[in-house]
């Protein structure tokens, strides 16, 4: 329970100091928010004063900080600086199709991974098995904007099975889906495999097989029960991994998501929706962290006696 | 009690330094025997030797600017009047593009690498060795820095710092940077206990002799086979960048950044993104075996370290 309290508290230091963090560095970086907007020329100096002052950069850095945290807690991100949609619209609708997709990437990388991994492990050193390691192998080792080159070119381009980009539709999903599954998938399958191979060996199944239980109940209810632990206890990670990739993905595909948006925001130095963008994902990232290490601890007994240091 | 003079120290150093060499010579040659052994690894080194020649020849033997446009012949296959790759969707010759894009990949992994294996030797070196809140507040940091998914530190650096491969090379260098310490500093634990290095405590060696000469020597081999494994990482994640746009920035050939300028003209002439492209997964996987291979030779122990975030 300490260690809960501390993880805990970790947690929120960390958000704290990322947020100080991206605040400075989107704020020092050379990039003139002014001139990202108004066209060179087209305004006098005078005027270009004025925006700064009614965007408030004319302050001092920490109290620009402070003020912008008074706000974001109060709900208020601000307004994006090339068309002055409010943030918080931005979130609402990027927001979506960033769950759609991160989702049914969550879904592909556990649903179809854990499956997978079941079936390598009851069929092993069979060729069922050595197609889906080689096929985990493959997901691993091949980049995945390239793999997504190479699927648009064959389903999309060449079979005219799938539109090559966009939104919404189910059909646009798939393939953005896959690919960006395809890394914690092929991770999934090996971390099952292993630890189903690990657990068939041991004792327990000798006895309960001996018993007289059928082989449906020994895997059903007691090798798979003790195998997915390390899988699910650490399906935390992936939430960093899948909001990671999803900076690529989403590019690739046109997908409008979080990942797209907060891309397009650093290259037109709208900083305000950047800043907010990052620090959203750092803390989604720090909350999958987190959640992996409270599955870490909760499976495993002893370092809950304390030992561990933070 | 009898204070320990400076000769003294010197003597104890020097017997040390002996010992430790002895130590080594067996297993190193060992290594070299089993390297001519490992076939991955020559495989490896070939491709390897292959892609870089490619990438350092390339351009000094074909004498082609990569830069310069041509739009009467754009989108052209391979073999097409005296291009060897064809040409891409402004008329620029692949082949070259191609090779200095090699150029800018190696250039990448190799400021990555340097970066991350003498900040990671510095951190894990310092936090393992005098422990105490040093160890702690590194730790802390390493953990933290280690659990990121390296795209969104390199779009924060980006956004910081602007687009470019500065920022590219910080942000992963920064990440493998934790990657490598947490490594080194569980080989520094164990090696404290090690009998020589208990002797240069006995001995009254200060401690930054001992880190510097009994330390750094015998930790500088796994942290380089590390290292190596690293590379492949950081040439993916150059290439990812460079891919939607924060990475190189034209008209710098990056291999990432045509695979992105060749996908509009996918049906027209695929070769354009095609090329770029398996250069890339030749490039990586010409790096990964070269890094397995030396990696079974060297240090069989970090398999396990290396394999990637969550894989515990």
């Amino acid at each position: 329970m300490k260690l809960l309290l501390v993880r805990t508290a970790y947690l929120v230091l960390i958000v704290l100091v990322s947020s100080v963090a991206v605040f400075y560095a989107i704020r020092l970086s050379g990039g003139d928010a002014v001139a990202a907007v108004i066209q060179p020329g087209s305004a006098s100096l005078e005027a270009r004063d004025q925006l700064r002052e009614l965007w408030g950069l004319n302050l001092p850095i920490h109290e620009q900080y402070l003020t912008y945290m008074g706000n974001l807690l109060r709900g208020d991100p601000g307004n994006s600086l090339t068309n002055s949609t409010p943030i918080v619209n931005m979130l609402v609708i990027h927001g979506r199709h960033s769950l759609i997709l991160g989702g049914a990437a969550f879904v592909l990388v556990f649903g179809l991974g854990v499956p997978l991994g079941i079936l390598a492990s009851l069929r092993r050193n069979s060729v069922v098995d050595a197609s889906i390691m080689s096929f985990s192998v493959a997901g691993m080792a091949v980049p995945n904007f390239w793999l997504a080159l190479l699927a648009v070119w064959l389903f999309a381009s060449t079979l005219h099975w799938l539109p090559t980009a966009g939104c919404c539709s189910p059909r646009h999903l798939v393939l953005p889906a896959v690919v960006l599954a395809m890394e914690g998938l092929a991770l999934t399958v090996r971390m099952t495999r292993s630890a189903m191979l690990e657990n068939l060996e041991r004792d327990f199944v000798r006895t309960l097989r001996a018993g007289g239980l059928s082989e449906f109940r020994v895997i059903g209810r007691h090798v798979l029960r003790n195998a997915l632990i390390p899988v699910v206890s650490l399906a935390g990670l992936r939430i960093g991994q899948i909001v990671g990739y999803a900076l690529v993905v989403e590019t690739i595909f046109g997908w409008p998501g979080l990942g797209q948006v907060l891309v397009n925001a650093v290259l037109r130095r709208d900083y305000p929706v950047a800043q907010f963008f990052s620090l959203l994902l750092v803390a989604l990232v720090v909350l999958g962290n987190w959640l992996a290490d409270l599955g870490y601890l909760a499976t495993n007994p002893r370092l809950r006696a304390g030992q561990l240091g933070v | 009690m009898v204070e320990p003079t400076s000769s003294h120290l010197e003597a104890w150093n020097a017997r040390l330094l002996e010992y430790e060499e002895s130590r080594r010579v067996g297993p190193v040659q060992a290594a070299f025997e089993r390297m001519r052994r490992n076939k991955l690894l020559l495989l490896g080194s070939a491709l390897g030797l292959v892609v870089l020649g490619a990438g350092v020849l390339g351009p000094i033997i074909s004498g082609a600017d990569p830069t310069v446009q041509s739009f009467s012949t754009t989108n052209q296959p391979p073999g097409f009047e005296g291009h060897l790759l064809g040409t891409d969707h402004l008329g620029r010759d692949l082949a070259v593009r191609t090779f200095v894009g090699i150029r800018v990949s190696l250039m990448v992994a190799a400021g990555v690498t340097l970066l991350s294996l003498v900040l990671g030797l510095l951190l894990g070196m310092v936090g393992g060795f005098l422990g105490g809140w040093r160890d702690r507040t590194i730790r802390g940091v390493v953990d933290f820095v280690w659990g990121f998914p390296l795209i969104l530190v390199a779009v924060l650096f980006a956004g910081g710092l602007g687009e470019g491969l500065f920022p590219v090379i910080l942000a992963v260098g920064l990440v493998n940077t934790a990657a490598i310490a947490r490594v080194v500093r569980g080989e520094v634990l164990t090696l404290s206990e090690r009998e020589f290095i208990e002797a240069a405590r006995a001995g009254g060696l200060s401690t930054i002799r001992i880190m510097t000469k009994h330390l750094f020597p015998n930790i500088l081999a796994p942290a380089l086979v590390l290292a190596s494994y690293y590379v492949a990482v950081a040439i993916i994640a150059e290439a990812a960048l460079s891919f939607i746009g924060l990475g190189a920035q034209p008209p710098t050939p990056s291999l990432g950044g045509m695979v992105s300028d060749g996908r509009n003209f996918l049906q027209l002439n695929h070769w354009g993104s095609t090329i770029p492209g398996l250069t890339i997964v030749l490039l990586v996987l010409a790096v990964s075996l070269i890094g397995d291979g030396l990696r079974d030779v060297f240090d069989p122990r970090l398999r396990h370290e290396a394999k990637g975030v969550g894989e515990e």
